[in-house]
């Protein structure tokens, strides 16, 4: 059964054209000339009770944009949205009682005081017994290790610790859905690991739906069972991200290690893309050329210490997507 | 599970005080910073008061007026101006909250916007700094310009107060509708209101037709202070209202405060946020 719904959802933005010069500015200033921009171009998806989905597409996407519209910030043009039987414009705060939201960039802990009074003012928005609070916060210090940190001032904290003590923050009230924007944003990488471990576990637990919006890949393929990628306020692909990775990466990667200094080699079919002397990297693609047939060919040849051979990650395929290379067919994704 | 209770006038007023106290945790981290700013508005406030007695004590009175009379009339600007950056401060600070994207955080939560808006700030140096001014104006002032402060004057005086602070925090609130527009307005607004608020300082009846009207319809300092001034004072123009005169502020300030809200709501329709 699907818990969220949208249907056919636009949202047009009026922004204010500026002309160029002091003239022109003036011109804007007296008689203001508006150009109506579309962010989000007609969308329709479905996200299930308990479903980690992951959003991604370039900046200016349209990825915020529906994520408002989602959480009730931004009324929808035209369209509608359904979360839980409600509509979260409509009845902005009955649903924001269910929902949690992280923002990588921007904090909602109060900056100059211990997290954990805001905390304690937390409990106060969400109405809850304060029983219920308490156990949430053990549970969170167990995975968090909150209470290391929990009585300094926020500005004092580390970014992972910060973030941390965000997300927890975001969760305290058992959201039934919880909307992460960039939550691993600057984290080291073992910071990172525990935000995605607390993550996946809180989603195991509780059966939390969750909604990532990130520019890492990483995140996407740690934790998400399914991702949107978003461009030009169209959803252009709507799967897993192993599907995208067997479907579109077209090229593979062969790092050799020569015994002597290589220069001038050539081979139809291979790129050589990177040069370092005793190490070449050779681009091909994987459907084209057997890896097989080029390492035993250049084997033939040379005397070779080591080879690597890599598989194309799905952040190049996401790249190519952006930058236009890759249009995504229907059979895939259904919706384009 | 129900998680949708309404929340009941006890537990707002309990969470606004939880606000407080943490506003008030933040201030006392940077005490001696916060300090200075309230000893900055004190001098600043009083320079003017000294400044406008040592010109007024060449004359016994002005129109009717004497000294101590003009210093009460003074005295309630101060006083109301100082409750409404304790309540209001978040209607001030507006703009702000919607540039640093702290509006959305808001609407992310299951309260009024408006209450948490008003919750979430409270200035304590300007309080203080123009609380001083206006109680040493009020004490110098309330024993020699002939009040009796019996029950009847003592709860209008309070209703005076809070109608004013309700009508200087909706003029406030006119410049935060635009906002939602992504029109910064504050400098126009500061302009606007510190110059009426000027004009306020003497009696209405020292201007000519423009600025009366102005200060009376458009820019209602008038019901601040003015109008209830002629009441306490005893002013001959009083005759015509009598005792209801100090009940006009806070029916003026309740009616401007529903207006601007109207217009306020009308805004956030239309809020598009603020990119990341």
């Amino acid at each position: 059964m699907s818990y969220i719904e949208v249907n056919n959802l636009v949202k047009d933005y009026k922004i204010n054209v500026k002309k160029r010069g002091i003239l022109g500015s003036m011109q804007s200033l007296l008689i203001p000339e508006y150009k109506m921009i579309r962010a989000v171009d007609d969308i329709s998806f479905s996200i299930k009770k308990g479903e980690m989905v992951g959003f991604i597409g370039p900046n200016g996407a349209g990825k915020s944009t529906t994520v408002k519209m989602l959480t009730g910030i931004l009324m929808p043009t035209s369209g509608n949205i359904i979360t839980g039987g409600l509509s979260p414009h409509s009845d902005r705060k009955k649903n924001a009682a269910r929902i949690g939201a992280v923002f990588g960039q921007r904090t909602q802990l109060w900056w100059d005081l211990p997290a954990e009074d805001t905390f304690d003012l937390l409990r106060y928005v969400y109405k809850m017994p304060e029983k219920k609070f308490k156990a949430n916060m053990e549970t969170f210090n167990e995975l968090l290790g909150l209470n290391e940190f929990i009585s300094k001032p926020v500005r004092q904290l580390s970014l992972g610790q910060r973030m941390r003590a965000d997300i927890a923050a975001s969760l305290i009230h058992d959201p039934e859905i919880v909307f992460f924007d960039e939550p691993t944003i600057g984290l080291d990488v073992v910071a990172k690991q525990k935000v995605r471990d607390f993550v996946r576990h809180m989603n195991k637990e509780k059966n939390i739906t969750m909604l990532f919006t990130t520019h890492d890949m990483g995140d996407i393929e740690k934790t998400c069972d399914r991702m949107l990628i978003i461009d030009k306020g169209k959803i252009i692909y709507d799967g897993t991200p192993d599907d995208i990775k067997k479907k579109y990466a077209k090229y593979r990667t062969l790092i050799i290690d020569f015994v002597e200094k290589q220069s001038g080699i050539e081979i139809p079919g291979v790129e050589v893309c990177e040069d370092k002397g005793n190490k070449v990297q050779f681009r091909f693609i994987k459907d084209e050329v057997s890896a097989q047939e080029l390492i035993s060919s250049l084997t033939k040849k040379y005397e070779i210490s080591d080879f690597t051979l890599q598989e194309a990650d799905i952040e190049n395929v996401i790249r190519e997507i952006y930058e236009g290379g890759i249009k995504c067919d229907e059979n895939l994704c259904g919706v384009c | 599970m129900d998680k949708q209770k309404m929340f009941t006038i006890p537990e707002l007023t309990k969470l606004f005080f939880v606000h407080t106290k943490l506003i008030a945790k933040t201030t006392l981290e940077y005490k001696f910073h916060r300090s200075l700013i309230s000893v900055a508005i004190f001098c600043r406030e009083m320079i003017s008061i000294v400044t406008m007695y040592l010109i007024m004590i060449r004359f016994v009175s002005i129109k009717g007026w004497d000294m101590n009379e003009m210093l009460f009339l003074y005295s309630f600007l101060f006083i109301s101006y100082s409750l409404f950056v304790f309540v209001f401060a978040g209607i001030r600070d507006f703009d702000a909250m919607v540039q640093s994207g702290e509006l959305d955080r808001f609407l992310l939560r299951p309260l009024g916007l408006i209450y948490q808006v008003i919750a979430s700030r409270a200035d304590f140096s300007a309080t203080l700094g123009h609380g001083a001014v206006g109680v040493i104006l009020l004490i110098k002032t309330a024993g020699s310009v002939g009040i009796e402060w019996n029950l009847r004057n003592t709860l209008a005086y309070i209703a005076v107060i809070l109608g004013g602070t309700v009508i200087q925090a909706s003029l406030f609130m006119v410049s935060s509708c635009f906002s939602f527009w992504t029109v910064n307005t504050t400098n126009l607004r500061n302009l606007v209101f510190f110059n009426a608020r000027r004009f306020a300082a003497y009696p209405l009846s020292f201007y000519p037709g423009v600025i009366r009207y102005l200060l009376i319809f458009l820019l209602p300092f008038a019901f601040v202070n003015y109008f209830p001034s002629l009441y306490f004072l005893n002013k001959p123009e009083v005759s015509i209202l009598g005792g209801w005169i100090p009940y006009l502020t806070p029916v003026v300030g309740a009616v401007l405060f529903f207006l601007v809200y109207t217009f306020w709501k009308f805004g956030l329709k239309h809020y598009s946020s603020v990119g990341n």
